[in-house]
């Protein structure tokens, strides 16, 4: 075979440089083996640590909502598992195709995911992000099937409120949401985490701290794309504890008769009852309302508008925040004033001719012959306007208002909800201070009598009013929660103290109990309707002009010029133990908001007697009189 | 051709550190490629067949490079260089594409990867140009035919594109020149060129994929979840596996796919986390042992060819395995360049056997005539 072999002279330069080879290649991998050594021996516990984020992921455990019971312990409010599909922004590759995978997979809006994206651009990255809340079915199934496109994407299993009655009480309970970046930053929301579900609104807000429980944590092993793999690790999982059941003082059974009666009716408004031994609150509503499960899944934006801008205002809670004239239901606080600052006895006559003029204007009754010769018993009975005209004007305002505060009107009641408004019972002073005209006219003291004028109300306050006629002055504190659980039972909660008190007379509110008796069970009381049997309801009715009679004439009738009805009851006349307001928003009569309460008292006593609860009224039940009193020829007047 | 007295020259010491290495490699290909069953229990994975069929095709290789004298191949070796060329310019006409490059030709069963069989075939001619010149590698006449030898089989596989493997035939050339006597000099200017070129290489030559893979390795932080990502990866996988490793199949960074290619490129990376830098240290050593012993096998060569082929040959091997154990530890530009000997693939596998075989076939042959 042909070769070259090699000469001693090559072989010296070929050895010589064999080894200078040999020498290169000992040092390249001296070098490298030091290389190793830092990162390995050196630097290890920094790369230890780094892999250990790689590959340990803590995944947060919501922790479910207290549930709430009402004052037998059945359930109110209550969880469910509902299914979200959250971001693991460190894990996504592709952050922008990801959200557009997912809005194709799941047929969500990408500007809406992009948006709570950016939202919570400063969470850390390992922290998922809620995209999609209360997923449903197909859009978890759709996201699985594309979980290889999808890295950084994943489902969570959280609990979700659940509000089984949907709209019942609505108001009453509120609603949760996520933390809103402006909460965040005050000290009550301190240690809750963006992207965290708390109470927006009613007692979820109110009773949020005791609601939220703590949320527990999961470490596991997950991969690159972030998918969980492996067995759990040991004292990984730190369970989630559960907020704290509250019971609140609202019994199921009179909260659905009162949506019943009022859905029965077909009006809007607002009901209070609530028990004035103790201000319990006994059901609560405003109506119209919402739907609490909607913003338990994370309302989308169409819902939320239309909530915002409908007509009807279904996020405002009227019971609270809606302020009316009180009409005739405001009479008890003139009479009790009268009696109380000596002006007038309980058998002090007016005469009534229909009306009476007052400093050079004449004021009408409501009842066009007038009641002739009449006491204050009957004149609470019959709603007589002449008769409280007298005694106002005797009273002037000042005293009016004094006795109108003290019962609770014109103040904020104190109830454990947030947002709560004030009325406004006039005096010299308010308008000395917050009127450009500064003085009180006498005559202006005339409207006031009978609940006109200035004067307005929330349905909240005109409960709390009823509440301590019936009670003998003690203005209790309407409050929701009965008891709490203290983490292994329902501890009661003591009820808050009152907001004063005041020495009435038994004998002189006697009189405008007695009146207040009549209305209900005299041959000529006004809410005649809402009698009971046995039970000695008592109530008044109100009436609350929406516009003057003049403007009515000018606007012709519409709907919504139409007048409000109030009714306020307590029952029964001897230690009550029941009192309340029905509200009928453009009600037309105030009858209409007696028979709403005659099916709330009706359920309240049947159950107390044992007997069984009446059923859902229907329309007819409740003998509604749509008359408008204005209309032309109708020759039918409104009670006052 | 296989006298029975040669069976006894066989540097089996040599051949037991390659098969040790290749075992080892097999190792880390099972435990990265591991099949874990939703129901609980797995397999492995069918890379691992892959990888232990190649073996054997290698064994195969090495076996019939080694009857064969290597003079007989170097005679030949133009015939097994223009061979290789047409392949190569096959593979870019009809190749298999995968990954946006084309490297493969389709055998059916087995996807044949001819850029590996390239460096044998520029080591065999060059050796052969070389070993058969009296006046060795002095003129620069014949640096330029030996250039031009260098040049086709590098462009053929460069345009494929597949710049890591047609950058391992630079070492070859280098490897059998040097030891052919060129003069350092002109090895600096060829240095001093390279690096005057290189912004005009960067410029006109390099893709926008290669250059921001080093700017990448420039600075890896810049680009945490693109191309850096590789490389912090590379860092935190052979860093979090300390001194004694996390045990076999215990590794976090490779199973959980946190770490690419984790049995190709990174798999030094793997044995690193999985192994410790005592298992690092016992694989540098082999690898150092094979070189050096192969470097000696070149020095007890009958002739020049064989001392210039096992030399080009080594010095192919001996960048790769410096390159890739650098790039493993997050220490280099991150580049498709296998590890010889433990990285998956087949075609590497059999070629780097196939190699081995012509080194064991110079040693054991330094007494014949």
């Amino acid at each position: 075979m042909p070769s070259t072999p090699l000469m001693p002279d090559d072989r010296r330069s070929l050895t010589q440089r064999l080894t200078a080879l040999q020498y290169l290649v000992a040092v390249a991998f001296a070098a490298l083996a030091i290389g190793f050594w830092i990162f390995q021996v050196a630097q290890h516990e920094k790369f230890r640590e780094m892999a250990e984020e790689n590959h340990l992921r803590k995944l947060p455990l919501p922790a479910p909502r207290g549930v709430l019971l009402d004052r037998e312990g059945r359930v109110l409010v209550d969880n469910q598992n509902s299914r979200n599909i959250a971001l693991v922004r460190e894990q996504a590759r592709n952050l922008d195709q990801t959200l557009h995978i997912l809005a194709q997979a799941t047929n969500t809006d990408e500007a809406q995911l992009r948006e709570t994206v950016e939202r919570r651009r400063r969470d850390p990255p390992y922290r998922p992000i809620v995209l999609i809340e209360n997923a449903t079915e197909a859009q978890y199934i759709a996201t699985m099937a594309r979980q290889l496109e999808l890295p950084g994407i994943l489902a969570q299993e959280v609990p979700s409120r659940k509000y089984p009655g949907s709209e019942l009480a609505a108001h009453l309970f509120g609603y949760v949401g996520e933390v809103r970046e402006d909460q965040l930053a005050r000290a009550d929301y301190e240690g809750v985490e963006p992207g965290a579900i708390i109470g927006q609104a009613g007692i979820e807000f109110a009773y949020n701290k005791f609601l939220m429980g703590t949320d527990g944590s999961n470490t596991v092993v997950v991969n690159s794309v972030g998918r969980e793999i492996g067995k759990p690790l040991p004292g990984a999982l730190v369970p989630a504890r559960e907020g704290r059941r509250i019971q609140l003082t609202i019994d199921a059974d009179v909260q659905k008769a009162t949506e019943d009666g009022f859905e029965a009716s077909g009006f809007n408004g607002a009901a209070v009852v609530l028990d004035p031994r103790n201000g319990e609150v006994l059901s609560f509503t405003s109506r119209p309302a919402y739907d609490p499960n909607a913003f338990a899944a994370g309302i989308d934006r169409a819902t939320w508008a239309e909530l915002n801008t409908d007509d009807l205002r279904p996020l405002q809670n009227r019971a609270l925040q809606g302020r009316y004239s009180p009409g005739s239901t405001f009479k008890m606080a003139v009479g009790l004033a009268g009696l109380e600052e000596g002006v007038i006895t309980p058998d002090f006559h007016v005469f009534c001719g229909g009306g009476q003029t007052f400093y050079g204007r004449f004021f009408k009754c409501w009842q066009k012959g007038g009641h002739g010769s009449i006491d204050l018993r009957h004149a609470i009975e019959q709603s007589c306007d002449v008769f409280f005209y007298t005694v106002g004007n005797m009273l002037g305002v000042d005293r009016i208002n004094k006795w109108a505060t003290l019962f609770g009107l014109g103040v904020k009641s104190g109830i454990d909800l947030p947002n709560e408004l004030q009325g406004l019972v006039p005096s010299t002073a308010w308008k000395a201070q917050f009127t450009k005209e500064k003085k009180w006219y006498a005559g202006e003291t005339i409207s006031v009598a009978i609940g006109q004028g200035q004067v307005s109300v929330t349905p909240i306050s005109l409960a709390v009013y009823t509440a301590t006629l019936a009670n003998g002055g003690t203005r209790i504190t309407p409050h929701l929660v009965k008891a709490m659980d203290d983490g292994a039972e329902l501890k009661p909660v003591p009820p808050p103290p009152p907001q004063s008190k005041v020495d009435v007379s038994r004998e002189k509110l006697q009189a405008i109990r007695d009146g207040m008796w009549l209305v209900v069970n005299g041959d000529r009381g006004t809410a005649r309707r809402a009698r009971i049997e046995g039970k000695d309801v008592c109530g008044k009715t109100g009436t609350a002009q929406v516009i003057s009679n003049q403007g009515r004439t000018a606007a012709r009738t519409t709907k919504n010029l139409r007048d409000h009805g109030w009714f306020t009851f307590f029952a029964p006349r001897d230690n009550p133990e029941i009192a309340g307001v029905v509200f009928l928003e453009h009600g037309i009569h105030s009858a209409n908001a007696a028979s709403v309460a005659k099916h709330i008292l009706e359920t309240y006593f049947a159950k107390k007697d044992g007997k069984p609860l009446p059923p859902a009224p229907t329309r007819d039940d409740m003998h509604l009189d749509l008359r408008d009193p204005f209309a032309r020829g109708s020759g039918v007047v409104g009670d006052q | 051709m296989f006298e029975r007295r040669l069976y006894f020259h066989i540097d089996w010491l040599l051949l037991g550190a390659v098969l040790l290495l290749a075992a080892i490699g097999l190792s880390m290909i099972y435990s990265t490629t591991y099949v874990t069953l939703p129901e609980g229990g797995g397999h492995a994975g069918p890379r691992f067949w892959v990888q232990l069929y190649a073996v054997g095709l290698g064994m195969l290789a090495l076996v019939i490079l080694l009857a064969l004298d290597y003079r007989f191949l170097a005679e030949h070796s133009l015939v097994l260089y223009v061979g290789l060329v047409l392949l190569l310019a096959y593979v870019l006409l009809f190749g298999l594409r995968a990954g946006g490059s084309t490297r493969w030709i389709s055998l059916g069963f087995f996807n044949l990867q001819p850029s590996e069989f390239g460096r044998l075939a520029l080591a065999l001619i060059l050796a052969m140009y070389f070993g058969e010149n009296r006046r060795g590698a002095r003129n620069y006449g014949d640096l330029v035919i030996a250039a031009l030898f260098f040049i086709v089989p590098f462009l053929l596989i460069a345009k494929q594109p597949d710049l890591g493997t047609a950058v391992t035939l630079v070492p070859v050339c280098f490897g059998i020149a040097y030891l052919a006597g060129l003069r350092l000099r002109f090895i600096a200017i060829v240095a001093i060129a390279a690096v005057l070129l290189a912004p005009v290489a960067w410029k006109v030559a390099l893709k926008d994929y290669q250059k921001s893979r080093i700017n990448t390795f420039l600075d890896p932080e810049k680009d945490p979840r693109g191309a850096g990502y590789q490389q912090i990866q590379a860092r935190i996988t052979v860093g979090s596996g300390g001194i004694k490793g996390k045990g076999f199949m215990k590794g976090t960074q490779g199973q959980y796919k946190f770490l690419p290619v984790a049995d190709n490129d990174f798999i030094f990376s793997v044995l690193a986390e999985e192994q410790g830098f005592i298992g690092v240290l016992v694989a540098l050593g082999l690898y150092l042992f094979v070189i050096l012993r192969s470097l000696e096998a070149a020095r007890l060569a009958k002739d020049r060819i064989g001392a210039y082929l096992v030399g080009g040959i080594i010095s192919g091997f001996a960048f790769q395995v410096i390159y890739n154990v650098t790039m493993s530890a997050g220490l280099a530009p991150v580049k498709g360049l296998t590890l010889p000997l433990m990285s998956y693939g087949g075609s590497s596998m059999i070629a780097t056997l196939a190699a081995f075989g012509l080194i064991l076939n110079v040693r054991m042959r330094r007494f014949t005539n």
